[in-house]
């Protein structure tokens, strides 16, 4: 009974030792577990590419899928194994905040899922703390290079020169136009903003009929919106090296400054809930949206709802936007069973030539191959989002990365209220922020 | 206001007869006649707790859309299993699978805190021997110190012993609770002497007197703490939300957060799973709720 | 505790036969009560990950963070205080004097007087799981029973779960009807223990039903008083479940107590110092409020 760190039995107190010791010994035959071990299970074999011809065997998937795009993955998932009955994958959606507190306590107890699907953003962390183990055998056996994939999205698949992941889908942020909205307030509903101007030109048109245009609130403006224009005036969140936020900088102070704007100027009413900006959309109250692609098929499906959506407007100088990606991982092992190994990289690679059918849930695929195909050009909507694939603006992949996020959402909401003037809020934000980096790269080397 | 060492019943029916004499009313019970109000309002009292219980039960009855109208619907416009049928049939929140796990761990967590508890009792409550004043206070100390501390620690005890996502953690942890000791050994202690001085002469051991002559004795005690015990892990949320993670493991508290993180707004589904973990404890209330109260008004008597 | 022994009794066993019948118990006291106390204290003093090799020691720094107004895990933890207290401070006095206009209104004897308590302890058998997804529903604001019984009456629709000061109110409501039977059924324990031969003499000198009150059932019911009072205290800053299953911890972190941040702490930011820390600091303030609650109730001689 080893565990993970010998250097802490010779710290324990007699006590302890007795106690723990005694409980342990006798009951070791219960279920111990030696924890995942310094070596790891090091990914073997042809990585998958050829196919599976082992015995049959049985894999669990984990993802953190509870919302409308959980079904689409499970369609995939059974294509696959009515494709190939040899391999059965149980799957299993765990809300993403629990996901991540389960999955090292699974990876630690030995019974750690096949295969997980994460954003490129969780990567570090879980890298970092041994969690997932790195695959760079399984991208070589696939033949699969950065040429397959958008540069930005196969970059954030590494941590520490390493690969960790395989991307799925990339979901960068666009802009959705209600075209009801758009004519009734005298703009041409088949042209989008495509830039600051034209962007306030309509909002200017909604306030002079009274339509609050765009809906900005305090509790979600931090996301995805407001970072999107960080990027595009070439600022950041985390620098690079991971050791500092660009929380206090410049380009920061500027995006939320445009956002309150758009508050104080009537173009948005104040203390709008956080899903304000769908809620007035989808009831033709107002004209835009900001938000990724998951939001196409719940627009379809809404009732009395003409839309259209376009590639972000450039708020700032230069085409980015945020963008996030689901990839694959392979947790780390106790000991790793060889068909399973197999038929895991055989299952990820299979998901990713066959993505297609994930843009279902609004993704663009992330494989190359995939999106020009001619199956993807039917999901017109979804293609849109596609254009801005070199515009998409990932995080440096530094662990811990996550835990500087209270800070900015606490500093946006005081900003936003008016509670705290703009600057000194982001900036206060910015100090906690470092001092959470300095921390992290302490604890994570 | 003394604390006595005989149990206390709550209920004038079941006092025990004191010295073999004619039974006399010690209880207090008011005077004054009940009139039709305390009825009234004793009735209201409890439609307030028994309905939203039957507000459960009668939406797992209905489909998704029935309990999800507006204007409420209080009656099914038709009647459906179809909440039943998935929570029996979803692969990924086997619900059926949480039932047998929740049965199986609060029967063997009863059973560890029945023989723990007991053979600790006996020893506290017949047994001179070194050591047994220490152990006394650290009992009480142990009443005094909130359960959280132990949080943080017994995990990480879990996970070093691969206990993670297992019966074990949920089974044995809990069982190391000083309420049991007390409550049993105050139980012991009023059963009279003489039985066991008798069995002494006869040349019996404390094995045999334990089990053969104070165990049967104290079956009312036994039960009220099997069923405390049973309910506590029937019961327990707050340490399987986080030491349970693969859907076949869980029990149906920490189930239900799942369950209803999953089916959000399909709520015949989630009152289905939420009945599911109701219904058992409530038929084993119904049958024992005297030992479960009883059980409780002692512990706060004595406290 | 007292005279437990009685008269001197035959040993009848030998000096190892105590230790047997106590080892298992004492077995799991060590490994899960007294260790677990010992370790926690340890691992409060280290920067502690378990899936990273290396602990390192950092002495009292987590306390000193939780004080330090600079630190990152300052405003969860006092976050988490506050809800927690203002939590007890507006649930306790529900909880305990609720029960006991109960148990009054219980003690009287009538045909049937059984069956109500049982089931005003009905729900306590439940569990918060159970309870906390059907307040859930009964409170959805869009299509619970709440609503829908307060739009039949003209009232417009309330936001139980997702603003203030309705969150704390819905959780309120949720606990006072889980757990009230729980404490009237101790007082009511506590009631029938009085004995009759007091009322009794009361009656005889003349004392009308409040006199009655006043002087036997109130010092009479003292020490159930402040056992109930603790107990109360105590599971009302353990609150966890309420909030998990009905508001996630909102809105915003209006609602996330000090357990829940301690595990936020813990195991979700995987900082177990800092996490094990916070649950010494909150079981300090606990004891003296229970210290402070028994001084300042305590029978004056």
């Amino acid at each position: 009974m080893k565990s993970p760190d010998s250097v802490r039995l010779g710290r324990r107190t007699v006590l302890g030792a007795a106690g723990a010791a005694a409980a342990g010994l006798s009951l070791a035959a219960c279920g111990g577990s030696k924890g995942p071990g310094q070596a790891g299970a090091a990914a073997t074999g042809k990585g998958g590419a050829d196919g599976y011809d082992g015995p049959d065997v049985q894999l669990t998937y984990w993802n953190g899928l509870t919302g409308g795009d959980g079904p689409v993955m499970k369609k995939l998932v059974q294509k696959f194994m009515d494709a190939n009955p040899k391999v059965k994958v149980t799957t299993t959606s765990i809300a993403w905040a629990d996901l991540f507190q389960k999955l090292p306590a699974a990876v630690q107890s030995g019974k750690a899922p096949d295969i997980c699907l994460m954003h490129t953003a969780d990567i570090a962390t879980n890298a970092a703390r041994r969690v997932i183990q790195p695959i760079d055998d399984v991208v070589k056996g696939l033949n699969l290079t950065a040429a397959d994939y958008a540069d930005a999205v196969w970059k954030s698949a590494h941590y520490q020169d390493k690969q960790y992941a395989i991307p799925l889908d990339i979901h960068p942020a666009g802009l959705y136009y209600n075209k009801k909205v758009l004519t009734q307030v005298g703009a041409d509903p088949t042209k989008p903003p495509t830039t600051k101007d034209e962007f306030m030109a309509v909002l200017d048109k909604c306030k002079s009929k009274g339509v609050k245009g765009y809906w900005v609130s305090a509790l979600s403006v931090g996301g995805l919106i407001a970072q999107s224009m960080i990027f595009q005036n070439g600022g950041y969140m985390i620098s690079d090296d991971g050791a500092k936020t660009g929380f206090g900088d410049q380009q920061a102070i500027d995006s939320i400054s445009f956002f309150k704007s758009l508050i104080d100027g009537g173009y948005s009413p104040a203390n709008a809930a956080g899903d304000g900006d769908w809620v007035s959309f989808s009831n033709n109250k107002s004209a835009f949206m900001i938000v990724g692609p998951w939001m196409v098929t719940p627009c379809k499906q809404a009732k009395g709802l003409e839309w259209g959506c376009a590639p972000i407007p450039v708020l700032g100088s230069d085409q980015q936007t945020w963008a996030g990606s689901h990839c694959f991982t392979l947790p780390r092992q106790v000991s790793q069973d060889k068909n399973k190994a197999d038929a895991a990289r055989f299952f990820v690679n299979w998901m990713s030539q066959h993505s297609v059918g994930w843009a279902e849930a609004g993704m663009v695929p992330a494989r190359k191959s995939v999106r020009e195909s001619a199956e993807f050009a039917q999901y017109t909507e979804v293609k849109q989002f596609e254009k801005m694939i070199d515009w998409a603006h990932f995080p440096p992949n530094v662990p811990g990365m996550s835990d500087t996020d209270p800070e900015w959402n606490k500093a946006v909401s005081l900003a936003m209220t008016g509670k705290q003037p703009v600057a000194e809020a982001l900036q206060a934000a910015a100090e906690k922020g470092n001092k959470i980096l300095e921390a992290n790269k302490k604890k994570y080397g | 206001m003394t604390t006595t060492t005989t149990p206390i019943y709550v209920d004038e029916e079941s006092a025990p007869r004191q010295n073999g004499g004619a039974p006399h009313r010690r209880r207090a019970y008011s005077r004054t006649r009940v009139g039709p109000l305390t009825y009234v309002a004793m009735t209201l009292i409890s439609l307030i707790f028994v309905l939203p219980l039957v507000w459960m039960l009668l939406t797992t009855f209905k489909t998704e859309s029935d309990a999800r109208s507006i204007p409420i619907r209080i009656m099914p416009s038709e009647w459906t299993l179809r909440a039943y049928k998935l929570i029996f049939a979803d692969a990924a929140n086997p619900v059926y699978l949480w039932l047998v796990n929740s049965f199986a761990v609060s029967v063997l967590h009863m059973l560890l805190v029945l023989v723990v508890a007991s053979t600790a009792a006996y020893a506290l409550s017949r047994m001179r021997f070194v050591g047994r004043n220490v152990l006394f206070g650290v009992l009480i100390a142990t009443l005094f110190v909130p359960g959280f501390i132990f949080f943080m620690p017994n995990y990480l005890t879990m996970s070093t012993l691969g206990w993670l996502d297992s019966y074990w953690a949920l089974v044995v942890p809990g069982a190391a609770n000083a309420f049991g000791v007390f409550f049993l050994r105050q139980f012991f202690l009023a059963i009279p002497r003489e039985l066991e001085e008798s069995a002494l002469i006869d040349g019996a051991n404390s094995w045999t007197i334990f089990t053969r002559i104070v165990l049967p004795l104290s079956k009312p005690a036994l039960v009220t703490l099997a069923v405390l015990s049973f309910l506590g892990a029937w019961n327990d949320f707050v340490w399987p939300v986080f030491v349970l993670f693969s859907p076949d493991k869980m029990t149906l508290a920490p189930g239900l957060a799942t369950l209803q993180g999953a089916y959000t707004t399909d709520y015949p589904v989630v009152m289905a799973g939420a009945a599911m973990a109701a219904i058992p404890v409530l038929i084993l209330y119904v049958v024992v709720q005297r030992y479960v109260i009883e059980g409780v008004a002692n512990s706060g008597l004595k406290g | 505790m007292a005279g437990t022994m009685g008269r001197p009794t035959l040993r009848h066993y030998r000096p190892i036969t105590p230790y047997l019948f106590v080892a298992p118990f004492v077995v799991l006291l060590l490994t899960f009560l007294v260790f677990p106390a010992i370790f926690g204290v340890w691992i409060s003093l280290h920067n502690w990950d378990f899936m990273l090799p290396g602990k390192p020691w950092v002495g009292l720094q987590n306390y000193i963070d939780l004080f330090d107004s600079a630190s990152v895990i300052f405003h969860p933890f006092w976050n988490g205080m506050k809800n927690t207290f203002l939590f007890v401070l507006i649930s306790v006095p529900f909880l305990v004097s609720i029960p006991l206009l109960l148990s009054l209104l219980l003690n009287k004897k009538f045909p049937g007087r059984t069956f109500f308590r049982a089931i005003i302890f009905t729900p306590f058998v439940l569990g918060v799981a159970v309870v906390g997804v059907l307040f859930g529903y009964l409170f959805d604001p869009e299509v619970g029973l709440v609503n829908g019984l307060l739009s039949g009456l003209g009232i417009g629709k309330i936001a139980w779960l997702t603003s203030q000061p309705q969150a704390w109110i819905t959780i309120l409501i949720t606990t006072i009807w889980w757990t009230i039977g729980f404490n009237a059924v101790i007082f009511l324990a506590g009631l029938q223990s009085l004995p009759e031969q007091l009322y009794e003499a009361a009656e005889l000198d003349g004392a009308g039903r409040w006199g009655k009150f006043r002087h036997i059932t109130i010092p009479g019911l003292r020490n159930v008083f402040i056992f109930v009072l603790t107990t109360t205290i105590l599971a009302s800053a353990n609150l966890f479940g309420q909030p998990y299953l009905l508001t996630h911890g909102g809105p915003g972190d209006s609602t996330t107590t000090a357990i829940m941040a301690m595990t936020n702490e813990g195991l979700r930011g995987f900082r177990m110092g800092t996490a094990a820390a916070m649950s010494y600091l909150l079981a300090l303030v606990l004891a003296l409020v229970s210290i402070a609650n028994f001084l300042l109730m305590r029978e004056r001689k």
